[in-house]
């Protein structure tokens, strides 16, 4: 039996129908019904939800966590990705370890710990007072800070991976190229390293950036009730205020946030990658 | 021993490499070095790969550091002077262009980086690029040029800056024969026009001789020849010349008599004659060129079977039956029929032509 | 290199053994934890003990949780193991149009928020009428663990001979025998990788089991979740540490077997 090319597309039909029935289906009939009331066609959910200036703040500081977040990552994980590409033998190991690990160990474990962390009678108010720093512990579990703390330290991993191995196939030779033509270490790393790493940077920064859009348990471990997400609303209308109505129009506008950075992301990368 | 002649223009050398040392990891990979190169010259650091070529070019262009020694570039010491700082360029084996800059911005590459503003690079570039000829393709991006093209682009941006010397590693071991010899004769002629202060890595002896004015032969860190490839051909200094330049015959022996300025040899294929005068009982090693050789008696004669005899055109060349690293070659001119595998042959040879050098037993 | 190149460089490793320690300290502390003898969170431990692990012998629930967990992640991984081989010869053999969208549609679970996935899902089921908590979440589970697999999976696969397969073929073996044959055991790096990571992330998942358990199925975050809330005590830590210890069991299988390297790089 010779097997037509077109006939081995067939073979993706199990699971391909799988996820659209069982994963595209089901989102699609959720973003349905934000935009309907009785069967009707309505942006009439939306309009509320953004009037309440409620729901406004909360959505303003998603977004302003999310981007803190990013930015915190990057601030840390490139010039990691610079040392981490550099590095060899068992250095190598010890970062691959350090990335890996804290991926594998998960969401739960991770939040859980910075509660321990960041808690009044915690580790590290019992280490700043030792240290003479403040007298009376500080409260840092339920703020936006610790947070942010919190889950840069969570999508770390996923920040780094991706520049460092965009800057591990880099060339060797490129920079030594651009010393024998006079360039400076400060030209050199703004006209040849930082711009070739720049795939790694977007793919890295949208990827966190959508994590951070759509935490759940972070959230929920380190800053509670008091100062909600987007998510946090969404799971709170769902079971226990039972507004499905809501819960629908929030899932809708987290999803619409999570596809325009993938579409965005996926532009820039095009952009860089056709010069490249 | 190190062999830096004296370049041929009788002036102070213009890059004046001393005594410098390299290891790596414990290895010494050069010790004591010295190396001389006269302004417009074009020079090749011929050798085996790990012979420390690369490495000491890498050194001159500040790209590695010496442990000691010092370069001195027109009489300036620069040993301390960073890579950026020497207005040497390199071209790479890998050309090693930017992939996300288009032709005509790598060539300007040079220029941002001494300060010239982006506006005012373009005559220079246009100009650059018509030397090697790729002035259609200053727009495109790098990844869709050929090994050829990239080669030149490469070039256009080291000379665009005027660099004091140039340094190129490998720069045709990437390209195919035709286009080599092609890149070489248009690469030389470039150079000469500007009184270029080059320096090429190879490891090709025909592209080194086609392209410079000397070669350095080098061998574990040590240069055992440095003279123009005439020179470098007839009278090699060593027998690792010998074998790297050319081709040659070749015979282990060891010297058994001495008289009159003479040394008669013993060697698995008979005794033969040399000047020189080795005392007696050193282990030797005979070279001749083999179109110094013919089919018949000379002053030194051999016996050999043939093992093969390839008709190449404008020459045969005769392979004679030995015991590695023994070689027997002949080299006749134009094509000579009736000689095959098997026959007997005689290879004579004068004692003025004949090679020796001391060899480790 | 120049003096700035040093200091560059010194400066990234200095920030880079941060990060490390940054990335280790909630695990370390975790672990540290978990062995007090208090029943507080204070550090260091006034004693060491091993109370808190013996707790869990006890503890209501968590057993039934953690073997919910595992039954989820290992049959929902080898569902997604079967489903991704077949779907990724589909896109790196077939010539239909499309196949890169197809193949970026098997992925994007990864990119949506788990939660909005998750009610999707609950509303979903309830339309079509499934009540079943179990099915519901490994029904759930599938879309989670599958796009690990695809992503790896594909990779491999890209850069996989399939002559191999076609030589296979003219000796003897049927096209699926040759898969079985050939292509999967040359692939498995991949198919351990992809399956490590799948079965991690369906161990670690809240999200979409949030909305999918019922009072008698619940998986082993939401557990711990509700541990959590109603009885913060270092028990939490020491289940942390299992955690933990699953991770790292599973990290040492992985690089055994593949090699750190690899599992991360595909």
């Amino acid at each position: 039996m010779t097997l037509r090319a077109e006939r081995i597309g067939l073979l993706a039909l199990p699971g391909l129908s799988f996820l659209a029935i069982i994963y595209a289906l089901p989102l699609f009939m959720l973003l349905l019904k934000s935009v309907q009331i009785d069967g009707q066609f309505s942006l009439a959910e939306y309009q509320l939800f953004f009037a309440d200036e409620f729901n406004r703040a909360v959505l303003w500081r998603t977004i302003r966590v999310a981007l803190l977040t990013t930015l915190l990552a990057l601030a840390i994980a490139y010039p990691t990705a610079i040392a981490m590409a550099r590095a060899k033998g068992i250095w190598l190991s010890i970062f691959l370890v350090a990335m890996v690990l804290p991926m594998s160990v998960g969401v739960i474990v991770k939040a859980f710990a910075w509660t321990i962390i960041f808690r009044t009678r915690g580790v590290l108010n019992d280490v700043l007072m030792s240290f003479g720093i403040t007298d009376t512990p500080v409260r840092m579990l339920f703020t936006e800070t610790a947070l942010i703390i919190g889950a840069a330290n969570v999508f770390l991993p996923f920040m780094v991976l991706p520049i460092y191995a965009v800057l591990r196939q880099m060339d060797t030779r490129l920079p030594e190229a651009a010393a024998s033509l006079g360039a400076t270490p400060a030209f050199r790393f703004l006209n040849v390293t930082l711009p070739l790493s720049l795939p790694g940077v977007v793919a890295g920064s949208a990827f966190t950036f959508s994590l951070a859009i759509s935490m759940y348990v972070i959230p929920s471990l380190i800053v509670g009730e008091r100062q909600q997400t987007l998510s946090m609303l969404t799971a709170r209308s769902f079971l226990y205020l039972r507004d499905e109505a809501l819960g629908a129009t929030i899932s809708s506008i987290l999803l619409a946030i999570a596809i325009s950075v993938v579409l965005v992301s996926s532009w820039l990368a095009a952009r860089l990658g056709a010069r490249q | 021993m190190n062999q830096s002649a004296r370049p041929d223009r009788g002036q102070r050398p213009y890059l004046d490499v001393v005594s410098v040392g390299k290891a790596f990891k414990g290895t010494t990979v050069m010790s004591g070095l010295d190396f001389r190169v006269a302004q417009g010259e074009l020079v090749s650091l011929l050798g085996p790969s790990g012979c420390g070529k690369t490495t000491l070019l890498r050194i001159i262009a500040g790209l590695t550091g010496a442990d000691s020694g010092d370069v001195v570039l027109d009489g300036r010491n620069i040993s301390s002077l960073p890579a950026h700082k020497r207005n040497i360029s390199v071209v790479f084996q890998s050309y090693a262009l930017f992939p996300h800059l288009s032709v005509a911005e790598n060539v300007a590459f040079g220029l941002r980086a001494r300060g010239v503003a982006k506006s005012d690079t373009g005559p220079s570039v246009t100009e650059s690029l018509d030397l090697v000829r790729m002035s259609d393709f200053a727009d495109r991006p790098v990844a869709a040029l050929s090994g050829g093209q990239q080669q030149r682009v490469a070039v256009a941006r080291a000379l665009i800056v005027n660099p004091v010397l140039l340094l190129l590693d490998e720069p045709f071991s990437a390209l195919d024969r035709k286009l080599r010899e092609t890149m070489q004769v248009e690469l030389k002629s470039l150079l000469r026009d500007r009184n270029m202060t080059a320096i090429f890595v190879t490891h090709d002896q025909e592209e080194a001789m086609g392209v410079s004015d000397r070669i350095a032969v080098m061998n574990a860190g040590q240069i055992e020849q440095f003279a123009a490839p005439s020179e470098l051909y007839a009278r090699p200094k060593t027998a690792f010349v010998m074998d790297f330049v050319g081709l040659s015959t070749r015979l282990a022996g060891r010297v058994r008599h001495i008289q009159a300025g003479q040394m008669q040899i013993e060697t698995a294929h008979g005794a033969l004659t040399a000047n020189g005068t080795l005392p007696v009982g050193t282990h030797v090693t005979i070279g001749v060129r083999p179109e110094l050789i013919s089919p018949e008696a000379g002053e030194n004669t051999v016996q050999v079977t043939l093992t093969d005899a390839m008709v190449l055109g404008s020459k045969t060349l005769l392979h004679g039956a030995a015991t590695e690293p023994d070689k027997l070659i002949c080299e006749l001119p134009g094509m000579r029929a009736g000689l095959s595998r098997g026959d007997a042959v005689t290879f004579g040879w004068s004692i003025a032509d004949t090679l020796v050098y001391e060899a480790t037993p | 290199m120049t003096g700035t190149d040093r200091l560059f460089i010194a400066i990234s490793w200095v920030i880079a053994t941060c990060c490390i320690l940054f990335l280790m300290l909630p695990i370390v502390i975790t672990v540290v934890t978990s062995f007090t003898s208090s029943a507080v969170y204070t550090l260091p431990p006034p004693e060491w003990s091993l109370r808190w692990y013996r707790s869990l012998a006890q503890r209501a629930g968590l057993w039934d949780a953690v073997k919910l967990s595992l039954n989820l992640a290992v049959i929902s991984t080898l569902i997604s193991l079967v489903l991704g081989t077949l779907a990724a010869i589909a896109v790196t053999r077939g010539s239909f149009r499309g196949r890169t969208a197809i193949a970026t549609f098997t992925v994007s679970p990864l990119m949506m928020p788990g939660l909005v996935v998750g009610v999707a899902l609950l509303q979903f089921f309830r339309e079509i009428g499934l009540r079943d908590a179990y099915w519901s979440l490994l029904l759930g589970h599938i879309v989670i663990t599958l796009p690990f697999v695809m992503r790896t999976l594909l990779a491999s696969m890209a850069a996989f001979d399939f002559s191999l397969v076609d030589a296979a073929r003219t000796l003897g073996l049927s096209y699926p025998k040759a898969i079985l044959q050939v292509l999967v055991p040359n692939l498995a790096p991949a198919y351990l990788t992809g399956g490590l990571f799948a079965f991690l992330a369906s161990m670690d998942n809240y999200p979409i089991s949030i909305f999918l358990t019922d009072a008698r199925n619940k998986t082993l975050p939401i557990k711990m979740l509700q541990y959590l809330e109603e009885q913060p005590d270092p028990a939490l830590a020491a289940m942390s540490s299992g955690l933990i210890l699953l991770a790292i069991i599973v990290l040492l299988i992985g690089s055994r077997t593949v090699g750190l390297n690899r599992m991360i790089n595909g």
